[in-house]
């Protein structure tokens, strides 16, 4: 697309966006929730997404369906109170129902494996019903704009402008870091458009272009966002990127995964250890006096041994003499 | 009255009513002779033992008499169990003189196939016919080692190397009950005969060596394991040199043997041990583990993967440092197995906690080698069971560095679009070639029409050394002529 056709598509979008947010006030209230068990809070959220997440990447769904997905997921939560307990369904209705609009056929994942390698509690038709109260609350067909859409319309301007933007601007990049700002929930109270912006900054920032800068300063200018608005969302985006790029590592959790293997690896699994029967031999410092000249000899046969370290304990024939004589008086 | 007029040799009694030299005569119980009486009695009773009874060939000859010695030495065990101070000098060389004879014998040869034919789940051992003895004998021999009343240093005269040698011979005895007596036996002789100690250390080795580079048939091997693990657990620190160049000649190629899964808990057991005394043996030992890693052997591969877990649990963090790159090269294969016992084994390292936090302090390095082979498995194993463990672990990896694990997709990806170009490039060049040779103006155009492929019979090219072979051969029958009588 050309230059201008790509600025049309952009006001276009610009326009439309306001509908695929999700309500404020439910996101504040979700946020302002206390761990808790009949709401859902912002952590509860928070860890959901990075399960939908990883169930994006097994499968090897695209960014796309996550953007979409985690999209569909906030609009919900942030119109419907529902318990934590079903948190889990309406976060895998949501992926796959994005993944139906986004990925191919051959490619999608059919919701019985979703449901096995998710670990989740609830049934096909569960998912199934689910999806149908989703898009009907949401009114969903199958078009969103997210950030996501933004990102890729900034991305193609950058390009038709920089002769060598494929290799400044990486998308896959840019992506990763929406992915990670996505995982919190107050970065879904953004704008799309202003959060891909910033993200966009922030990147050209870290590349120091000159000539990028002119161009998301351009878009800035054609969509009139204003600097205020921009400049709040780039210091949130740059701390949680920093965040993303640290390279600490946490000591993930192990238990909350369920881990099934077959009956035959689970019986070798627990036979193995063996407890050991025989009493400990402690070795003294100075019994083994012997030990330095058999050092050497480790390699030798049993014959020459014999007779070689026969030193303090010089043993005698085997039927000491005066066992013999006694047999023969008997 | 018994004689035995013959030392050290064995004797077997001659059929009843026959006129023998010696009868043998049921003794006295020692609770009918006064106390000062005892000590020759049991002299007479050990010697009475010395007779040997035929339970193989003709089980059901001397019955009576193979009850009397049976009665004998069960008293026997009682006196010195229940009594003190009955265990007096006299009677060391006597008892040990008694041992010797029923024990020390030619162990006969296995009925069983021998080495990794034998499978110690499906093949049955051949017991020891003469049980119901040599039970007896152990056991009193055993009671007389730990009484109270023993004394190291009289027995040390009786019990020497050449006792202790023969002793380690019949480990390979292909009765269990007879080795697990054994295994006792010797434990108890190396607690306290301190001067014996190397000695056993040394000829325990030699059948070691013969076993890995020789024979790789023995039967007493997880017993003599067994008692080394209590040796090993017994080490003074700073460890001797001995014992480490016994960890890397003889443990670690101990590995190696076919029958390994015979022996193998113990052999782990005393791995773990010396790790635990001496941390910087870690990286010899895991090196030596991945040098002999089994490639086609999938059985052992999870027995190696069992004690490579054994060991991390232990593991110093600064050790696991230095092997953690070829260690997790080797997982990775693992992981990647098409036998899904072995992958499933590599896949539960991820539910240990300790390995985990382990790998999420180097993450940064662990993480590229193990991503490929995870990733590229969620999608192509057979095993469903499988697919769900690569999630469990991949999800872990996620939560310990999400960039990491970005960075590691993107690698993946961009690897797999370069191998893609790689292929379409290559497949261009052929079609390149396929039209180039289609443009040949030497190409025949008549066989535009495409001929039906027709199969002619190849003529081989003759040979007259062959032909003339084959003419004059004869058949060995008609040769060789049978001789009457051979």
């Amino acid at each position: 697309m050309d230059a201008f056709k790509l600025m049309k598509e952009l006001r276009v979008n610009y326009e439309q966006e306001a509908h695929y947010l999700p309500r404020e006030t439910g996101l504040r209230l979700i946020e302002s929730t206390t761990e808790d068990d009949s709401r859902i809070s912002a952590k509860c959220r928070d860890a959901k997404v990075e399960d939908v997440w990883s169930l994006t990447s097994f499968f090897g769904y695209s960014t796309q369906t996550f953007v979409l997905a985690v999209n569909l997921l906030d609009r919900f939560l942030a119109m419907i109170r529902i318990q934590p307990k079903h948190l889990s369904c309406v976060s895998v209705s949501c992926l796959h129902m994005a993944a139906k609009v986004t990925e191919e056929e051959c490619n999608l994942a059919p919701p019985v494996e979703l449901i096995r390698i998710g670990q989740c509690r609830f049934t096909a038709s569960d998912l199934c019903r689910m999806e149908k109260i989703v898009a009907e609350k949401l009114n969903f067909k199958s078009k969103a704009v997210t950030a996501l859409t933004f990102l890729d319309l900034y991305h193609q301007i950058a390009l038709s402008h920089c002769t060598d933007g494929k290799e400044i601007l990486s998308l896959e990049k840019l992506e990763a870091q929406l992915k990670a700002c996505l995982c919190r929930i107050s970065f879904s109270k953004a704008k799309p458009s202003v959060l891909a912006l910033s993200l966009l900054r922030q990147e050209i920032h870290a590349v120091q272009s000159e000539d990028m800068l002119e161009i998301a300063c351009h878009i800035q200018r054609h969509l009139k966002i204003t600097d205020a608005e921009l400049r709040l969302w780039s210091e949130r985006v740059a701390r949680c990127l920093s965040d993303y790029s640290s390279p600490e590592c946490s000591k993930p959790n192990h238990r909350k995964l369920q881990w099934i293997v077959s009956r035959r690896t689970a019986q070798n699994l627990h036979s193995y250890r063996t407890v050991p029967e025989l009493p400990t031999i402690p070795e003294h410092c100075w019994d083994e006096s012997e030990s330095e000249d058999s050092c050497e000899d480790v390699m030798s046969s049993g014959e020459e041994s014999l007779s070689s370290s026969l030193g303090s304990d010089a043993e005698g024939p085997y039927f000491p003499l005066h066992l013999r004589r006694q047999h023969l008086h008997a | 009255m018994l004689t035995c007029n013959k030392s050290g040799d064995r004797m077997v009694v001659d059929a009843p009513n026959s006129n023998g030299p010696f009868q043998p005569v049921a003794l006295m119980h020692f609770r009918d002779v006064a106390p000062a009486e005892q000590e020759k009695l049991f002299i007479q009773k050990l010697r009475q033992c010395c007779v040997l009874f035929d339970f193989l060939s003709d089980p059901l000859s001397d019955l009576k008499w193979k009850e009397v010695k049976r009665a004998a030495l069960s008293e026997m065990v009682e006196y010195i169990t229940h009594n003190r101070n009955v265990i007096t000098e006299p009677i060391y060389p006597e008892v040990v003189h008694m041992f010797a004879v029923n024990m020390f014998r030619t162990l006969p040869p296995s009925s069983n196939p021998t080495g990794a034919e034998f499978d110690p789940e499906e093949d049955e051992p051949t017991l020891e016919a003469a049980w119901p003895h040599l039970q007896l004998v152990y056991e009193f021999f055993l009671r007389f080692l730990e009484s109270p009343d023993f004394q190291p240093n009289i027995a040390k005269k009786y019990i020497d190397q050449k006792f202790v040698m023969q002793l380690l011979d019949l480990f390979d005895s292909e009765d269990p009950r007879e080795r697990d007596f054994l295994k006792t036996t010797l434990h108890r002789i190396y607690g306290k005969f301190l001067g014996l100690r190397a000695y056993i250390r040394k000829h325990i080795n030699n059948i070691f060596y013969r076993f890995i580079y020789e024979t790789e048939h023995h039967n007493g091997i997880a017993e003599l394991l067994e008692i080394l693990g209590s040796i090993i657990n017994g080490f003074a620190l700073p460890l001797k040199e001995e014992h480490k160049i016994f960890l890397l000649k003889v443990l670690l190629p101990l590995h190696k043997v076919k029958s390994l899964s015979v022996y193998h808990p113990q052999l782990a057991y005393c791995v773990v041990q010396f790790l635990e005394k001496d941390s910087t043996l870690t990286e010899p030992v895991v090196m030596a583990l991945l040098k002999y890693w089994p490639k086609t052997h999938s059985p052992k591969e999870v027995m190696f993967l069992n004690e490579l877990e054994e060991i991390l649990d232990v593991i110093e963090p600064s050790e696991f440092v230095k092997v953690q790159e070829p260690l997790f090269r080797q997982l990775a294969k693992c992981v990647s197995s098409p036998h899904f016992q072995v992958a499933e084994r590599a896949l539960y390292y991820w539910n240990n906690e300790y390995i985990m936090s382990l790998i999420s302090d180097n993450a940064a390095k662990i993480l590229p080698i193990m991503f490929p082979a995870l990733y590229r498995n969620s999608k192509t194993h057979w095993n469903k069971t499988i697919h769900g463990l690569i999630y469990n672990a991949l999800k872990l990896f996620m939560e310990m560095n999400q960039k990491l694990f970005d960075d590691c997709t993107q690698q993946f990806r961009a690897e797999k679009n370069k191998e893609k170009a790689k292929s379409k490039e290559r497949e261009e060049a052929w079609i390149k070639i396929e039209n180039l040779a289609k443009s040949n103006p030497q190409l025949q155009h008549d066989q535009r029409k495409e001929r039906p492929m027709v199969r002619r019979k190849s003529e081989l090219p003759q040979d007259i050394y062959t032909t003339k072979a084959l003419e004059s051969h004869r058949r060995a029958d008609d040769m060789l002529t049978t001789h009457d009588g051979l």
